[in-house]
């Protein structure tokens, strides 16, 4: 009886971590294959879409509060808040400027009242921008229902 | 008398690499983006010395209304049915456009929702609509300037 009790005192529990490092490094392989920097950190519902394409990772971003606060960001750095439609049409004519092709993203809470967009979408007429992105989820059969 | 070598092991130290990685996982994880980087796209038509004029009659005219209701060449019609009408337009003439304008008291959710309706046009009644215009607020009153309406 003593001798069964010496022994159950002796085993140690370990955990097996030799293949963490694997895993970790698959880890951070995937998040570097994946990464993409959010310029616009700006807190809207998108509207949801059946059609949906993808957006090139350096397109220009503008968004739309409900509220109808504009922020602009040419894809390289951290969007800021613009005053008037008129700041919206210098930063797109800049943008546009210097890279004619590129793609612009209006990523716009859907409750927002269109006369908002409506401005930023003259703004980027006027700027001769070739094409432009309506960000947008995904919509699935339960929205429809 | 031969002299034993001490030999001294070579090793790379890791003890800390499982730090660093986690470091690293975490930093991806905050600063990644996965979701909504798609949407709608639509191409503006390029910069050109001669813009193609569209009449309003050679055209097909949804007007997304205030309350989000939908007017389509003037008479009332729910979303559901803009397809198979546009697609009766598009058998007398395939390269009909579409203009699709929206009040500015409107929301931006209605007139999305027209507009990927109008997108599905392919996958839903197997023709293409090949130009969908959205023009702007000033452009709408340019036009109307242009007719001599106030």
């Amino acid at each position: 009886m003593s001798v069964l009790r010496e022994r159950s005192r002796n085993v140690e529990a370990s955990i097996f971590t030799a293949s963490m490092a694997d895993i970790v490094f698959l880890l951070i392989v995937f998040f570097v294959l994946t990464y993409n920097v959010q310029v616009d950190r700006t807190q809207v519902q998108l509207p949801k879409t059946w059609v949906r394409t993808d957006i090139p990772k350096d397109a220009a971003f503008i968004s739309v509060s409900k509220e109808g606060v504009i922020r602009v960001s040419s894809g390289k750095e951290m969007s800021l808040p613009v005053g008037s439609d008129e700041e919206v049409l210098t930063f797109a004519s800049n943008v546009v400027a210097e890279t004619p092709d590129k793609a612009f993203v209006i990523k716009a809470d859907k409750g927002t009242k269109y006369d908002h967009v409506d401005k930023v979408l003259d703004a980027l007429k006027q700027a001769k921008a070739r094409v432009i992105y309506l960000l947008s989820e995904q919509k699935t059969v339960e929205d429809t229902n | 008398m031969k002299l034993q070598k001490k030999k001294i092991e070579s090793e790379i130290f890791t003890g800390s690499m499982a730090d660093i990685s986690f470091l690293l996982i975490i930093y991806f994880m905050v600063t990644s983006v996965f979701s909504a980087t798609r949407g709608l796209d639509f191409q503006l038509p390029k910069a050109s010395t001669s813009t193609p004029e569209i009449k309003q009659e050679d055209s097909i005219d949804v007007h997304v209304l205030q309350d989000g209701s939908l007017k389509v060449d003037g008479k009332p019609m729910p979303l559901d049915q803009i397809l198979p009408y546009v697609a009766d337009k598009l058998k007398q003439n395939p390269d009909k456009p579409v203009i699709l304008r929206t009040d500015p008291e409107a929301t931006y959710g209605d007139m999305i929702q027209v507009f990927d309706t109008l997108r599905q046009a392919p996958d839903r009644i197997g023709m293409e609509i090949k130009t969908i215009s959205i023009p702007t607020q000033r452009e709408i009153q340019n036009v109307w300037a242009l007719f001599g309406v106030q």
